[in-house]
């Protein structure tokens, strides 16, 4: 049998305005703040310096001035290691698979405790700079990108697509957003905390129609580490820990839209990933008690909550609607706050998906914690979940 | 299948962000100037594919040739984009969307709106060209039920 990986100690700073502009006097610098949270992480899961063998580091953004982030903080930290050190980019999935690269890194025994860290800093380019990078990530940049797509465009079509087939309303997808809010609000590590109401979420200023200012995710920076180790580590620590039970992978073969039509808002990936990922766990979606998804907007929670099996097709905005993925409800999704209160540092935002994850199969999530919480689903995205990376994890005390 | 040109619907002003042009793609935008409409089709599995890519996705095969598009086809989805990035700022907001072509080909566009003309999944709609004044890029606008034949 394969060794097992344990989710051990974790280490984030709060999501909102780091990144300093260049005319500002004092400068705040990424890899001061990424030390500390290696020191942090390594103390919360009592594990040593020298037992970290593998770091696997999301890409900085291009606005980070130090180039090979990844090496420069080895020397920071002066940290010899035999496994592997490196940056790895998958645009919104970069974090997953830092984590997913990290998991590798144990269960192929080059490592016994593997970092999966890193910083994204990005809230002093204006929105409308940043997206002139951005609108090139998603689609083609010369067939679409010309047309004027962004990112989040896609999403749109979804949620247009969606109350279209499903007649359901603005105020179901705002629901999200209002439930979302009051989460954040029980998180120190959100972006926005104070508790919003539904009209005030159907009355935003529109961006990408018919989604609001608060359906879609606020720009932000982020720094989180987390401390994976094999399972024999993690049960000598005698602490609890997340254990690593299932994970999947599917990629559709598309980007952003399939040339042959197809139910876009099916989430193809992620139901492939979410139905690998519970076979090897042993589970099936309804034994689920926290899930933690990769959504960077109202709609897409809603799409992935039917996707990976919480709810029948159409059904996702009326039980987000009726509170039943609420802190309480029959199944607690985006307990942090989610992409659209916790925050979206895009290039991290997964590291705090799983920081969230740790905390309630933990039992250290506090006024969020979901009760008795055994097995919690996180997952990651690329495009419009034209792939998924999904991980399912358990507590272990 | 229509070979017909598609309508030219002028626009002031340059293209905001304009697609690169290949030695293989620029049959594509060439022929788009004057209304010509078309995309790749693989000479050995038959299977048509948008945007135009000179190795066939479906079986890899390189034999791919230039095939006529028809110019109708179904409002799958849309939005109306109004935080843009820089280089769009003037034409926002502007409206895109997902066209399913008649012959069963998906693709996503620029739409063009008419006052009082509401956009809605479902609704059919035709292929236009936006002449730019540096050059032209496709788009999708409604039919209305009067001029349809």
């Amino acid at each position: 049998m394969s060794r097992r990986v344990a989710l051990i100690g974790t280490s984030a700073i709060p999501i909102g305005r780091h990144q300093t502009a260049d005319n500002e006097s004092l400068q705040v610098l990424e890899h001061e703040i990424m030390t500390r949270l290696v020191s942090e992480a390594v103390r919360d899961a009592g594990v040593s310096k020298e037992d970290v063998q593998s770091l696997i580091f999301t890409l900085p953004r291009p606005y980070t001035r130090q180039k090979y982030f990844h090496t420069f903080l080895m020397g920071q930290l002066r940290l010899a290691c035999s496994g592997s050190v490196m940056e790895v980019m998958g645009n919104g999935m970069t974090a997953a698979l830092a984590f997913d690269k990290a998991c590798d890194e144990i269960m192929l025994g080059r490592a016994e405790v593997a970092l999966a860290l890193g910083i994204n800093m990005e809230s002093a380019v204006s929105a409308a700079e940043h997206m002139m990078s951005s609108m090139r990530t998603t689609g083609d940049v010369d067939f679409h990108t010309s047309a004027g797509f962004t990112p989040i465009a896609w999403y749109a079509m979804d949620a247009m697509r969606y109350m279209h087939e499903h007649g359901a309303t603005r105020e179901q997808l705002g629901a999200v957003a209002v439930k979302n809010r009051y989460h954040a609000s029980l998180n120190p590590l959100a972006q926005y905390r104070k508790p919003i109401t539904l009209e005030e979420v159907v009355s935003q200023r529109p961006i990408v129609e018919p989604l609001g200012l608060y359906d879609v995710p606020p720009r932000g920076d982020g720094a989180a580490c987390l401390v994976l180790a094999s399972e024999e580590v993690a049960r000598s620590l005698g602490r609890p820990y997340a254990l690593v039970r299932g994970r999947g992978f599917y990629h559709d073969g598309t980007h952003q839209i399939s040339d042959v039509p197809n139910d876009m808002i099916a989430f193809t990936s992620a139901k492939q990933a979410a139905q690998d990922a519970y076979k090897q766990a042993g589970i099936t979606a309804s034994d689920l008690d926290v899930v933690e998804p990769y959504a960077p907007c109202t709609i897409v929670e809603v799409l992935v909550s039917e996707a990976i099996g919480l709810f029948e097709k159409g059904q996702g905005a009326r039980a987000a609607f009726d509170g039943e993925t609420r802190l309480g409800g029959r199944i607690p999704i985006s307990t942090s706050g989610g992409l659209t209160s916790r925050g979206h540092p895009a290039y991290v935002t997964s590291l705090y998906n799983y920081v969230e994850m740790a905390d309630q199969l933990r039992g250290r999530a506090g006024e969020r914690q979901v009760k008795n919480a055994r097995l919690g689903l996180v997952s990651g995205e690329l495009g419009n979940y034209n792939a998924a990376l999904i991980h399912v994890l358990e507590a272990m005390a | 299948m229509n070979h017909n040109p598609l309508p030219m619907v002028s626009v002031v002003g340059n293209l905001s962000y304009p697609p690169r042009l290949s030695e293989f793609t620029q049959t594509f935008w060439n022929g788009l100037r004057t209304g010509q409409w078309q995309t790749t089709c693989c000479e050995d599995c038959k299977k048509v594919t948008f945007p135009p890519k000179p190795v066939c996705p479906h079986c890899w095969s390189p034999r791919v040739g230039w095939k006529p598009l028809g110019a109708k086809g179904t409002l799958y989805s849309w939005t109306r984009i109004h935080a843009a990035p820089a280089v769009f700022a003037s034409e926002s907001p502007y409206a895109v969307g997902i066209v399913d072509l008649s012959e069963g080909v998906r693709l996503a566009c620029r739409l063009v709106t008419e006052e009082g003309v509401a956009l809605n999944p479902g609704m059919p709609v035709e292929m236009v060209v936006l002449q730019y004044e540096d050059g032209p890029l496709f788009a999708a606008r409604p039919v209305l039920e009067s001029q349809e034949n």
